[in-house]
């Protein structure tokens, strides 16, 4: 029973990693956090719906699809708004203002096009294996190791190739790197490209597990905590403060009692931040303010 | 004083009097009107076969966003008083009459229409509405006006008894409350013969923590046995933490009285943990797209609910119902044909259609059969016992099995009274 909890956590902690790195992408290089990020997942598992539900084609190009799709509305966001806050020197509540803006307008936007109702990728039956004593569901399997596989990806991006070089020299201090002749709006927008690509393909998870509707980018809350966990703005520390939070939530829930489950995460959360107030491997705080 | 202020006074004193006879005067003049203009309209009326029709209210809404139902239940209010006529009317060949008025739906607008078909129309009775908030708010009105209201889905427990448990006497209704089903579903899992069962109920939900105590009541009266029972949140998406813990005791039945869309999830995750038992649930699961996005891990479950349009009678009235109007069926028709049936048998049982004499035919009904099913009325609470239906899921879809008495059920309803 313990081993089964365990999995369970895991798995809700594969998700909340997927959208938690997307956030600390996007606050590591603009200091803020971008509150549409759970709405971009929330399209991307409705141009999947769109591709296999709609257009009735194969599972595989969903996948696709809800990638692409949320990749492409991250990007506009930055295009759109964010770059002209940035550029007109605003303080940074004008950038989270503005994603809080857009989340709205995707979540009713959604209910307006999709309508309220649920709706679920056709063709997906439930089935598990046993390992043991404990039941493994097959989507559960899948997205783990497509969530593992991802963030290896993601990890390598960042800490070995160029790319990764110029993000975390723009994190460090955008300005310097500007001088060294890093093209930072270019940067900053493939990182927008890279994070929505990350909520698209967890949009696209959470989809097949919890189905699709509009205000399913609610959990981008649960995601951003996750990230504020490990570090705001730490990549490695996201992904550990998601799997923890999972950890935690399922426990609370299975041992102690659901109600009480965000209470005790919460509270988990507020003495975390007073007795280490950058979180797990967060970075000093005090440079990012 | 002079003469000239006397005679003002006078003066003044006489207008006075001619203007409170002339005031007297129009308004008696206005009733005769009244009076004659509706003699004139029951004698042009062709139901003028032995003098005045016996009016029977109907309220809801008939032009806002749930008209889709209030214009049902009226236009199935219509072929009942067609019915009827067609049969000869009631008690000595009087005929009836339907008087149908908008009350949008809200509660203001519902009372108004209520009091002006008592005081402009004089009806005998009104059904409607189909919402609680409307009928709580008229039910004080009743009481003032003496004309018995029967609301149709309207399952709130204030509805026909007030905040400190006592009866409100001129309101009625022809629904069941959430426990009642409740009720049914531990009858109808003892039945099934399961010894086993496990509870997972939403804690911010009052129906579902209700209805689901009903269940475990009642389940445990009929000799079987709770073996676990988890709580989860309405905004949950992921219950396998509550789940394990049910996979543990390892049931024959697991109660899932969520709404629909954690119903889909709670089975999907339950099926993947391999709780294969038979899940239940209650008239929440009542929607087209259930099984579909419960991706087949609602096969072979059971819910119960309304018999809606399932019964024979009910089907065939559909029919009848479509060719005449050429509308989508929904189910309030069946409440308005029923409910200006139930009028006519208390008025035929009372011998009377005066509204306190039918309101005591309502309170004093024994068995009632229409439409919606048999209908056994509680005179403590008016709170009716009902036939409910029972579906089961086959093939990806959920289908029609059968129909449980209502008399059975309310053997059935656990002595000890549930807490919410």
């Amino acid at each position: 029973m313990l081993l089964q909890q365990i999995v369970t956590g895991l798995s809700v902690g594969g998700i909340y990693a997927l959208l938690a790195t997307g956030y600390s992408l996007i606050y590591s290089l603009l200091d803020f956090s971008n509150w549409a990020h759970g709405e971009v997942a929330m399209i991307g598992a409705y141009c999947a719906f769109i591709v296999v539900g709609t257009l009735q084609l194969p599972f595989g190009l969903a996948i696709v699809g809800g990638i692409v799709g949320a990749a492409v509305i991250s990007y506009l966001n930055e295009r759109v708004a964010y770059r002209r806050i940035r550029h007109n020197r605003s303080p940074n509540m004008f950038l989270m203002i503005a994603a809080m803006g857009l989340s709205t307008v995707y979540q009713n936007a959604a209910g307006l096009i999709f309508g309220s109702k649920f709706v679920t990728y056709p063709g997906i039956q439930v089935s598990s294996v046993q390992l043991g004593s404990v039941y493994v569901g097959v989507l559960d399997l899948i997205s783990l190791i497509c969530t593992a596989i991802i963030l290896v990806i993601l990890v390598y991006l960042i800490n070995k190739t160029r790319f990764g070089l110029n993000v975390r020299a723009i994190a460090s201090n955008s300005y310097t790197a500007n001088l060294l002749g890093i093209k930072v709006d270019q940067c900053i927008a493939l990182v927008f490209l890279l994070a929505g690509a990350l909520a698209g393909a967890a949009g696209v998870m959470l989809g097949l597990k919890y189905n699709v509707y509009p205000t399913m980018g609610n959990i981008g809350l649960k995601a951003f905590i996750a990230s504020v966990i490990g570090g705001l703005g730490s990549v490695p520390g996201a992904i550990v403060g998601a799997v923890l939070l999972g950890l935690i939530e399922t426990f609370a829930s299975g041992y102690i009692n659901s109600g009480l489950r965000d209470l005790i995460s919460f509270t988990l959360l507020i003495v975390l931040l007073l007795v280490r107030p950058t979180g797990l491997f967060g970075v000093d705080v005090q440079d990012k303010a | 004083m002079s003469k000239k202020r006397i005679l003002s006074l006078v003066l003044a004193m006489a207008m006075t009097v001619s203007l409170f006879a002339g005031c007297g005067g129009s308004s008696s003049s206005s009733a005769a009107a009244e009076g004659d203009s509706s003699a004139a309209a029951d004698g042009s009326s062709t139901a003028a076969a032995s003098g005045e029709t016996i009016k029977i209210g109907y309220v809801s809404d008939l032009t806002g966003t749930s008209r889709l139902w209030g214009t049902a239940g009226r236009d199935g209010a219509l072929l009942a008083v067609e019915d009827v006529n067609a049969a000869g009317g009631v008690l000595d060949g009087q005929m009836i009459e339907l008087i149908a008025s908008d009350g949008k739906g809200e509660p203001a607008d519902s009372v108004n229409a209520y009091r002006s078909m008592v005081e402009n129309d004089g009806i005998v009775a009104s059904i409607g509405t189909n919402f609680s908030n409307c009928n709580i708010a008229m039910a004080p009105v009743a009481e003032q006006l003496q004309v018995p209201i029967i609301g149709t889905a309207t399952s709130n427990s204030l509805v026909t008894m007030d905040e400190e448990g006592n009866l409100r006497p001129y309101s009625f209704r022809m629904c069941f409350l959430d426990s009642f089903q409740g009720t049914a579903l531990g009858l109808k899992a003892a039945q099934l013969g399961f010894k086993k069962g496990a509870m997972i109920r939403t804690i911010d939900d009052t129906y579902s923590m209700e209805v689901g105590q009903y269940i475990m009541d009642t389940f445990v009266e009929q000799g079987g046995e709770i073996v676990a029972s988890e709580t989860v949140n309405v905004s949950d998406t992921d219950f396998r933490a509550q789940l394990t813990n049910i996979a543990a005791a390892n049931p024959d039945v697991l109660f899932i009285p969520c709404t629909y869309n954690n119903v889909a999830l709670i089975a999907k995750q339950a099926k993947e943990m391999g709780i294969n038992c038979v899940y239940m649930g209650t008239d929440s699961w009542d929607s087209a797209e259930l099984a579909e996005l419960a991706g087949g891990a609602l096969e072979g479950s059971y819910y119960v609910s309304r018999i809606g349009f399932n019964s024979p009678e009910a089907k065939e009235f559909g029919e009848r119902y479509q060719s005449v109007y050429n509308v989508d069926l929904e189910a309030e028709c069946l409440f308005g044909y029923s409910g200006v049936m139930w009028v006519v048998d208390a008025i035929e049982r009372a011998g009377s259609a005066e509204p306190s004499a039918i309101r005591d035919a309502l309170e004093n009904t024994d068995t009632f059969s229409s439409l919606i099913g048999t209908l056994v009325q509680d005179p403590a609470t008016h709170n009716p016992s009902m036939d409910v239906a029972v579906f089961q899921c086959t093939d990806g879809v959920f289908n029609y099995v059968e129909t449980m008495s209502a008399n059975d059920i309310q053997a059935a309803i656990p002595e000890v009274t549930a807490e919410a």
